[in-house]
């Protein structure tokens, strides 16, 4: 049987976007007396940079991303468009101690450009997120980053969205691998999850910035608008198919005749209780 | 401390995805096994379908239908496995189990077009209470699937020529669909409500007629609820994510509106 603490770290790496303290309030107090808030940092980690967590650089109000493709030792993390590097306490998501960090790539003109462009697009189709660009693989890769979080808990809804490429910087083709997820919930008098997950696989005939993000944003768009389209298909198709909204006959149902035989039969008698 | 540990339990299955409720709920009784009795009873789960020994008939399990490791099945009455002192609905409740089992057999027919349906009752000191459950699954081509699963307990409270009827209804929907454009789509969750309500009674049989008709209505509520949040607030909070169109263009509009209107009002 798994431990508690192993239990207790798939409940905080399953938080919905937004509502990780929500959990971390419950597994406290299901866990009572028990410190288990240190035992769980690895969980914290693991939650931080799947879900590409944002922090704000200390004396700043800018939020950068936490994930593996941005990570250094003992915690720390950078920022290429800030060019800082600093560290971050998982359980709290805030970050501490910013050290200048100065861009050491031989792409690093590709990523400056990579982040305008980004920045750019960013603005036009999300009204609040965060963005990155860091070299990877021995500087042989790009990873490109975005989320964008919005969450109403007075309203009983947050969402996320994540896009996550890696684009290998090669020769004068190459292409742009990765994944889309968007998460929302809604918890109104129940608990209702969206969970989706695509892939993204596209060639790209440049090596720019602008060819790389331009294919990002009609691969994004594109799945915005077949997503838009599953909604309703998945309406039209399997939720009509569960239950109809009336019967074929467009009347409901004559709860004194059906079954009347047998009411008839058994228990018209029993007028008294 | 058990009442809050009890309130963190349900407040935790609320959040965490609703596809997990199963391995959740194992999970939070194996870190506080005290809670596990009232969570069993207070958290709706997707029902299983077990086919009835005597009749060949398919019927639903749940709390109400268990004694021990056995069920109960509503067509025959009999526990499966068998048990030889099974707790059963007295005579005149059993009466009108079948009766409202005949009842929902023909409500179901109408607005699911096959699934199962199984109602269970027992009897309270002041009168009776029961589960009225339907299920259904469809796989609309191969790569989407929907499982739908009524969870309706109610209690009728005798009074003088009237009862009175509470109502609590969840139902599970879970539904999923995966292309190569859509990639993997999960929408799934649960909604609860409830009703209460004094009905006149003139004898046993408008209990069922009473209780049929507050599934009925309450069965449409909360599929028309499940369209608009599974279909429109989803979507919707998709669309406040990402937006579509241009922000600097749909910006620049505003503001050209609201020149407009201040220009009207000058």
């Amino acid at each position: 049987m798994s431990s508690t603490v192993e239990l207790a770290s798939s409940f905080i790496e399953g938080a919905p976007p937004g509502e990780l303290a929500d959990v971390v309030a419950d597994v406290q107090a299901l866990t009572e007396g028990d410190d288990i808030l240190s035992s769980l940092v690895p969980a914290f980690e693991r939650y931080n940079e799947s879900q590409l967590a944002t922090v704000k650089l200390p004396g700043s109000s800018e939020e950068v991303i936490v994930s593996e493709f941005n990570k250094l030792e003992d915690n720390r993390y950078f920022d290429t468009e800030s060019q800082t590097s600093f560290e971050v306490d998982h359980t709290t998501q805030t970050a501490s101690a910013a050290q200048s960090s100065p861009l050491d790539s031989q792409n690093a003109d590709l990523i400056k450009s990579l982040l305008k462009s980004l920045g750019n697009h960013a603005r036009e189709h999300y009204s609040s997120s965060s963005y990155g660009v860091y070299p990877i693989e021995n500087d042989s890769a790009v990873a490109i980053l975005l989320v964008a979080n919005r969450y109403s808990p007075n309203n009983f809804w947050n969402g996320r969205f994540r896009a996550i490429y890696t684009v290998p910087v090669s020769s004068s083709t190459t292409t742009v691998t990765g994944k889309i997820h968007v998460d929302v919930h809604y918890y109104e008098d129940g608990n209702v999850a969206l969970n989706t997950t695509k892939p993204v696989n596209v060639s790209v005939s440049s090596v720019s910035a602008e060819s790389i993000i331009s294919r990002i944003a009609s691969a994004e768009r594109d799945y915005q608008e077949e997503l838009n389209r599953a909604f309703v298909g998945m309406s039209e198709g399997a939720f009509k198919g569960l239950r109809r909204q009336l019967p074929i006959t467009r009347q409901k149902v004559e709860w004194e005749k059906v079954g009347g035989y047998r009411l008839g039969q058994d228990i018209s008698g029993g007028k008294g209780r | 401390m058990a009442d809050a540990q009890f309130d963190s339990a349900l407040d935790l299955l609320r959040r965490l995805n609703p596809r997990d409720t199963k391995k959740n709920l194992q999970a939070i009784t194996s870190i506080v096994p005290d809670l596990t009795e009232d969570l069993l009873s207070s958290v709706d789960q997707p029902l299983e379908i077990r086919r009835c020994k005597q009749t060949n008939r398919d019927y639903l399990l749940c709390d109400y239908n268990r004694d021990g490791d056995s069920y109960r099945s509503p067509w025959s009455n009999e526990f499966d496995p068998p048990l030889d002192d099974g707790t059963v609905p007295s005579e005149r409740v059993r009466k009108l189990e079948v009766a409202a089992n005949d009842a929902f057999d023909v409500y179901r027919d109408l607005y699911y077009e096959g699934g199962v349906g199984s109602v269970y009752f027992w009897d309270l000191d002041d009168g009776f209470a029961g589960v009225i459950l339907l299920k259904k699954g469809v796989t609309p081509g191969s790569s989407s699937s929907g499982e739908w699963d009524s969870i309706h307990v109610f209690e009728a409270t005798d009074r003088a020529r009237m009862s009175h009827y509470k109502l609590t209804s969840t139902v599970i929907l879970h539904l999923a669909s995966q292309s190569q454009a859509l990639g993997e789509m999960d929408l799934s969750g649960n909604m609860t409500r409830q009703v209460e309500v004094d009905l006149p009674v003139d004898s046993d049989a408008s209990h069922v007629a009473n209780v049929g008709r507050l599934v009925e209505d309450m069965e449409l509520k909360m599929r028309n609820l499940l369209q608009e949040v599974y279909f429109g607030k989803a979507k919707d909070v998709v669309g406040e994510l990402r937006s579509l169109g241009s922000l600097s263009e749909s910006n620049r509009d505003r503001a050209t509106q609201l020149e407009m209107i201040k220009g009207m009002q000058k």
